[in-house]
């Protein structure tokens, strides 16, 4: 009996289309992905083990909507049928029934992964031999992968969320219940990931993955590029338990459903008939008609089409599924806050608009495509089409409602998800709400994004004619179109569906720049989409089903020439608004794809590479003219360059490259002839009449003008806004010379543009290259030196430059400020202007000021104590500040950074810090850990700055990392307080470089990779402080900073720091741990086996640790050697379950891999812990503590 | 007094099949029956002349509407019920007739109420107006679909077998209704049942593969037959000789005993009866030209 259900079953499914569309669809997915070009991904293989259950574990929750297909269908497709009462009259064995389709649909539902091992398996064959991926990103084939990956993952998860979709399907019989099935199987993956996002309930999350995407990245997240190549998924650990636990849920599920399960049908609840009161029948009579076509009767039917569009979709189950399923993913996404670094951050609207976007996307997609097709195919599918298209009405009357109703309902959703918001910011209770953000969000970003993809999604199921291939059209031309754009390098948004500039609110800015063009691209979008209306109900299929030539051929006849009269109009307009748009997006402001500016910068390379090495006047003294005109976003700015030739050699000419091409730029260089001037490459030489002699100097005039015209293709220019405007010193000055850092940095792409290969960064040498004259900032250009600005704006804006303010006065309207610096600083410099307040403090002759908008004043008074705090240990154990003034400003959040330091300036996100919610916070936080960083620049940076090569950014980067983590130990309770900080450093480190695509450096060697400066960084400084004392850490910088301070070159490197300063502090039964964690790549693998305890006679404790401990050595790619161990490690205990109170720490010299050791303590601990502050970098720590267990 | 004039009008499908064939009828107020076996090529002629298909050549008019190239105009004055008349889920009675009814032009609201509860009363749905229409069994859904086909005041009404699943009183109802308002419009009624159009219809037209083989009263139609039907009780062994032998216009079994009826100029003699002709028998007559047992 089962057998004969399996089998028909077998069959059944085999002879239906939608199997062999979803194998296909698989096949397709991982064949492309694999196959894709751009994807990068380094040192790992195309199809490394890793890689392929990554993409796999993906297709898993995919593959969620085929379990609902099959199961569903095997439960009831014979109640749907009503095939039950026959079937179920015959005699048949209820578990060859239950199972036996059970089993079947199973097998069955795994089938697309077989299309997906297909794809995969053609991908890495063809890619190389096609070309498109180079053969070098495909390791060996694992056989063992894919097997693995059938039954850890695949068949294993078919079996779970099958057995409780096919329970619930035999239970209910409805589908409604099942879509509910699978909201709560989402639910708890959702909930699962939440755990995901804290380091502490990893492992939970993992328990609780019922699709085994979170638990794989808890397996593999400190995985190497090496693990990632060769390792495949297997059935242990955490894998094996989890496994284990969701597949005994399902085959619990399973059988309680099957011993509920009965061939009787369910007992339908007969409503009673509500008797109607009896009243006085009416009387009914024709009334006479007045029937009436003219333009008011079209509208009569527009509305009444829209609403019977409208209702049947809101009032639909589906619509109603999608409704909760976007709301609980944002109830979920809102309740995750808006944590930075343990921080919440107030929950602004701007915050709710971003989360709603970011959750609504999908959802609003699914139902323009869904409904899209559900519209358009209602009337036949309800057989009703002959009827309705044998009345009197314009078919695209009936066109638009059924694209308004579409808008329409995913207007109500985007209109819900806002409730949502405002509800949970009232909760949250914050109350400064700000509707009109909402609103215009709303107005600007959503509703013209529904109506064009409305238009255009009904014309695809017009025009095809078939519901499911429009469907699939749709899809295409809504993901695939902008790739395949992407790929051929047109970035024009006339061209990419619905493309606009991004507009993003910000508190100081508004919408910002990109408005202007956002509301054209709209425009021109929206009139193209009621193009595509007016086309689809020309081209509209009344009565019977007419191939497309048939249909055009009907309209030409049938519908009246004013129809085509207004397609011909609207195309007017349209071509009109498109011509206005490509005006200012292509010849007012043309912008350059990816490729062009590639090609600029290999031709940059070629022409003018040769110029490298001539010798180049320095910039000595700058005066800078900035004139901002906020409201216009326009910019003037002239600046005169001292230059000095401080070679041996007389300069003959000068060479200058514009570092801003959007920039008009002009030179006057006093008697010069003018030799070269490439615009497109912004490339000008000047042959000096009076050659420059050694020691001599002279006086060159730039003038850079922005203007802002019109409006562009993306968002455009950031710096120059109506309020918060930032000007980097690159703008309005060139560069002297040529200027390598506009090369080619990734060398495959150097290859496409046949240039050789080259080194990032040049090689870490200690003294005496001639890259050590040259420091990483200037390059060249410039030392330590003075600047003088005389910058103005509007009367109700402030301007700030570098120093103090000399001057100020008014004139014609305008407010014009003097600056000038106090001490010679880097030539790094930012110039700004917008609506300020300022929070001001006097610290030692210093002015602290916080340049912020009225809006955000609840923070500045922490930031002022953060800044204090920071200048008070900094000028205590490091040296003295130099600048008069120390500034926070405020800008926009187009940044990418949170923070960023310029002498005695730190600009910082409003996104940042001024927005966190501080009221609970006693201890140390991201706001002040981001101020001390940016502060610690003014040493680390500023004062002293490396040679232009590897190890350089140890230099800033790690030491403002550990002088951050000085301040806030400063003033830290207890030691364990520091440990959070640094989880995050340790995280960084082993997730950055688990990523690594190239090769994993060691510190003193760091090239760009945050990871190591900032997370290696952190932990091996504050490590060595914790081992040779911070003092004796202190004096080695404070000697680096007095050798090195404000000097010219040679500027020094890592190993003049780390050799002539640093060694000589650390004692040497100590200097391992500078070879060990400055000059390799060290990691520790430290675990507790076991922590007893057991009570003595005095009273005390004698407690007993097993400890395993491991150093291991890595190289560069990831291949890691357990060395032998000879270390001191701490050991100590916790008298509280939340680890807060550390007790008896003792450094234990560890030199096996296994050892044991007795405590005798008079106070019974709760947990035993080897490295209690985590100062190692642990490949896992989570197994360095236990709870103590009674000896037995 | 309208006039629908049909004019040569053909139709070949795709795949070959002629669904019409130089149709040609010309027919006034009234109740018009369309009779034919399965696909006679009656639902295409209704289909073209409710402007939901081509027709390869020819022409149809109505009064001054062209039908062919002005299909907007007539549909302003049609009434049609297809064949297969479904409805839209998640709505009720009252609000799909109101929606057919603001597509039909009835445009002044406090009207539209009256037409559509006057229209629910009429095909007894009265009170289930409120009800999901989706919900409703065969029958009831089939009277709204003769509710809306009236709606508007059409001059040409069309409806494609109406009367299929419909109960005895239902179908009486059905054609109380189309009489009512049958008398100053064109009715075009397909059926391929013979009675419907004996009872109802003052004119009328066989068709069969395409073709009008008989078009005009369908008293005259009985009239032309007086006198040449002949009926005979057999038993079932017999029957193929009798085909062979006889002209057999009929045969159907009358208490499980064959009734033939046979087509003949004089009286065949041999057991035969002379019988007065039915409109039946006037059918059968048309389109059973091949001779073979039906």
């Amino acid at each position: 009996m089962f057998k004969t259900f399996f089998v028909s079953e077998f069959k059944y499914v085999l002879k239906q289309p939608a199997i062999y569309i979803y194998i296909i669809i698989f096949a397709l997915l991982e064949f492309f992905t694999l196959a894709n070009q751009n994807a990068t991904a380094g040192l790992i293989y195309r199809n490394a083990p890793f890689t392929i259950t990554r993409q796999i574990l993906q297709l898993i929750f995919m593959s969620l909507i085929i379990m609902v297909h099959f199961f569903n269908n095997a439960a009831l497709r014979d109640y749907k049928n009503q095939f039950n009462e026959i079937l179920f009259s015959t005699p048949l064995h209820k578990h060859g029934y239950f199972f036996g389709r059970f089993f079947a649909v199973l097998l069955l539902s795994t089938f697309p992964f077989f299309g997906a091992y297909v794809g995969l398996v053609l991908g890495s064959l063809l890619a190389p031999i096609f070309g498109w991926v180079d053969a070098e990103n495909f390791g060996p084939f694992s056989v063992q992968t894919y097997i693995n990956n059938y039954f850890i993952f695949i068949l294993p998860n078919a079996f779970i969320t099958g057995s409780i979709l096919y329970s619930i399907a035999s239970k209910w019989k409805n589908t409604v219940t099942s879509f509910l099935g699978v909201l709560g199987i989402i639910s708890i993956f959702i909930v699962s990931s939440i755990l995901m996002s804290d380091l502490s309930t990893q492992t939970y999350a993992a328990f609780m993955d019922v699709f085994g995407t979170n638990l794989y990245n808890v397996e593999t997240q400190y995985y190497t590029a090496l693990q990632k190549n060769t390792v495949y998924p297997t059935f242990t650990g955490l894998i094996l338990k989890n496994r284990l636990l969701w597949m005994t849920l399902g085959a619990v599920a399973l059988l309680m459903s099957y011993r509920s399960f009965s061939f009787a049908s369910k007992n339908e609840k007969r409503k009673k008939e509500k008797k109607q009161g009896t009243n006085s029948e009416p009387i009914f009579a024709l009334p006479a008609l007045r029937i009436v076509f003219t333009s008011s009767t079209s509208w009569l039917q527009f509305k009444s089409f829209f609403l019977i569009n409208f209702l049947n979709i809101i009032k639909s189950v589906t619509f109603k599924i999608l409704l909760i399923f976007c709301f609980i993913i944002l109830i979920t996404s809102l309740s995750l806050g808006f944590e930075t670094l343990g921080l919440q951050s107030y929950p602004l609207t701007y915050r709710i608009v971003d989360r709603i976007n970011a959750n609504k996307n999908l959802f609003s997609f699914i139902i323009l495509i869904f409904f899209s097709g559900e519209l358009i195919w209602r009337d036949r599918d309800n057989k009703i089409n002959e009827v309705i298209d044998a009345t009197a009405h314009t078919s695209f009357i009936s066109m638009i409602a059924k694209a308004l109703s579409l808008v329409g309902t995913v207007s109500i959703l985007h209109l819900v998800l806002i409730g949502i918001g405002i509800i949970f910011q009232l909760l949250s209770g914050f109350t400064q709400i700000e509707l009109e953000v909402y609103f215009l969000d709303f107005l600007y970003d959503g509703f013209p994004k529904y109506v064009i993809f409305g238009g255009i999604m009904i014309l695809i199921q017009v025009l095809l004619n078939q519901k499911y291939i429009a469907y699939f059209v749709s899809i295409l031309v809504l993901f695939v179109s902008g790739l395949i754009l992407t790929g051929l390098d047109i970035s024009s948004n006339m061209l990419h569906i619905a493309g606009a500039p991004s507009i993003q609110y910000s508190d100081l800015n508004g919408f910002g720049p990109g408005l202007k063009g956002a509301l054209w691209f709209n425009n021109y979008w929206i009139l193209f989409s009621i193009l595509c209306l007016l086309v689809a109900g020309y081209l509209w299929n009344r009565g019977v089903k007419n191939s497309l030539f048939k249909r055009f051929k009907i309209a030409k006849k049938q519908i009246p020439k004013s129809y085509s009269g207004g397609i011909i109009a609207l195309i007017i307009v349209w071509t009109a608004v498109g011509g206005y748009v490509y005006y200012n997006t292509q010849i007012l402001n043309p912008g350059f794809s990816n490729k062009t500016v590639q090609q600029l910068r290999a031709d940059y390379e070629k022409k003018y590479k040769k110029h490298e090495l001539l010798p180049s006047p320095k910039i000595t003294a700058v005066t800078y003219y900035i004139d901002i005109f906020p409201a216009k976003q326009n910019v003037d700015a002239r600046t005169v360059l001292t230059l000095t030739n401080e070679n041996v050699e007389v300069i003959n000419t000068l060479h200058f490259t514009v570092n801003e091409p959007f920039w008009d730029t002009e030179f006057k260089v006093p008697n010069s002839k003018l030799i070269e001037a490439n615009e497109p490459l912004g490339y000008y030489s000047y042959d000096l009449k009076n050659p420059l002699q050694s020691g001599a100097s002279m006086k060159v005039e730039i003038e850079a003008k922005y203007r802002t015209e019109g409006f562009q293709n993306t968002r455009g220019n950031t710096d120059i806004v109506g309020n918060g405007t930032m000007i980097n010193y690159r703008s309005v000055m060139p560069h002297v010379g040529y200027n390598s850092r506009l090369e080619i940095g990734n060398n495959s792409t150097r290859k496409e543009y046949d240039l050789p290969e080259r080194r990032q960064t040049p090689k870490l040498i200690k003294n005496g290259t001639k890259h050590h004259l040259e420091n990483a900032i200037s390059r060249g250009n410039s030392d330590f030196i003075k600047v003088e600005t005389i910058v103005s704006t509007v009367a109700d804006q402030i301007a700030i430059a570098p120093g103090s303010l000399v001057k100020q006065w008014e004139k014609e309207g305008r407010t014009y400020y003097r600056y000038k610096t106090d001490t010679p600083s880097l030539n790094y410099h930012t110039f700004n202007s917008g609506e300020y307040e300022v929070a001001k403090r006097k610290w030692k002759g210093i002015d602290i000021e916080v340049y912020h908008d009225k809006k955000h004043a609840v923070n500045t008074t922490m930031m002022l104590n953060a800044v204090e705090r920071a200048l008070k240990y900094y000028t205590t154990h490091f040296g003295p500040y130099y600048h008069k003034q120390c500034r926070i400003i405020e800008v926009p959040r187009y940044v990418r950074f949170g923070g960023q330091a310029f002498p005695g300036t730190m600009l910082y996100s409003e996104a940042a810090g001024f927005v966190m919610n501080l009221e609970d916070e006693t201890k140390n936080n991201i706001v002040d850990a981001v101020i001390a960083h940016e502060m610690a620049h003014q040493w680390w940076a500023h004062q002293v700055i490396g040679a232009n090569m590897q190890g350089n950014s140890m230099l800033s980067e790690s030491l403002a990392e550990y002088s951050t983590l000085m301040t806030l130990k400063s003033i830290a309770k207890t030691p364990m307080e520091i440990r959070e900080f640094l989880e995050y450093d340790h995280d960084m480190y082993l997730r950055g470089r688990s990523l690594e695509l190239d090769k994993e450096l060691p510190l003193y060697k760091v090239e760009n990779q945050r990871y190591v400066r900032y997370g290696k960084g952190s932990i091996v400084l504050y490590g060595l402080q914790d081992f040779i004392g911070e003092e004796r850490v202190n004096t080695a910088l404070k000697g680096f900073l007095e050798a090195y301070r404000y000097k010219k070159a040679p500027y020094p490197s890592s190993l003049n720091f780390i050799e002539d300063f640093l060694e000589p502090q650390v004692p040497d039964s100590l200097n391992y741990l500078i070879k060990d964690w400055f000059k390799e790549i060290t990691l520790y693998d430290n675990l507790l086996t076991n922590a007893t305890y057991k009570k003595l006679e005095n009273g005390k404790y004698s407690i007993t640790l097993g400890i395993e401990s491991h150093k291991i050595k890595a190289d560069s790619i990831g291949n890691e050697a357990v060395v032998t161990m000879n270390d001191w490690i701490d050991v100590g205990f916790f008298l509280d379950n939340d680890e807060t109170e550390l007790y008896q720490q003792k450094r234990v010299k560890i030199n096996t891999s296994t050892n044991t050791f007795t405590f005798e303590l008079d106070t019974l601990p709760v947990k035993a812990a080897i490295d209690p502050r985590h100062i190692f970098i642990d490949k896992r720590y989570a197994d360095n503590i236990k709870v103590l267990s009674e000896q037995e | 007094m309208s006039t629908l004039k049909i004019t040569n009008l053909s139709k070949t499908y795709a795949n070959g099949v002629k669904a019409l064939v130089n149709v040609s009828i010309e027919l006034e107020n009234g109740m018009f029956g369309l009779l034919g076996p399965n696909g006679a090529g009656k639902s295409s002629l209704m289909r073209t002349l409710a402007t939901l298909q081509e027709a390869d050549s020819g022409s149809a008019t109505l009064d001054d509407i062209d039908i062919i190239n002005q299909p907007t105009e007539l549909r302003k004055v049609l009434g049609y019920l297809p064949q297969e008349f479904g409805v839209y889920p998640r709505i009720t009675a009252e609000q799909l007739l109101t929606h057919l009814a603001i597509l039909k032009g009835v445009v002044h609201s406090k009207e539209r109420k009256e037409l559509v509860k006057y229209l629910l009363d009429k095909v007894n749905l009265y009170d289930k107006r409120n009800k999901n229409v989706k919900g409703f069994s065969g029958g009831m859904k089939q009277r709204i679909g003769i509710a809306q086909a009236i709606i508007g005041n059409p001059k040409l009404i069309i409806v494609d077998e109406p009367t299929a699943g419909l109960d005895p009183g239902e179908r009486n109802r059905f054609y109380n209704l189309l009489a009512d308002v049958s008398s100053d419009v064109i009715v075009i009624l397909s059926t391929h049942i013979v009675d419907d159009v004996r009872e109802l219809c003052t004119k009328m037209a066989i068709m069969n593969l395409g073709e009008v083989v008989y078009h005009g009263e369908p008293q005259s139609a009985m009239d032309d037959l007086k006198g040449k039907v002949y009926q005979k009780i057999v038993t079932r062994e017999e029957l193929k000789q009798y085909a062979e032998e006889y002209k057999v216009i009929s045969n159907k079994m009358v208490a499980g005993q064959p009734h033939i009826h046979v087509y003949s100029d004089h009286h065949p003699e041999n057991g035969f009866e002379q019988v007065p002709p039915n409109l039946e028998d006037v059918f059968f007559s048309k389109i059973n030209t091949s001779n073979v047992l039906v």
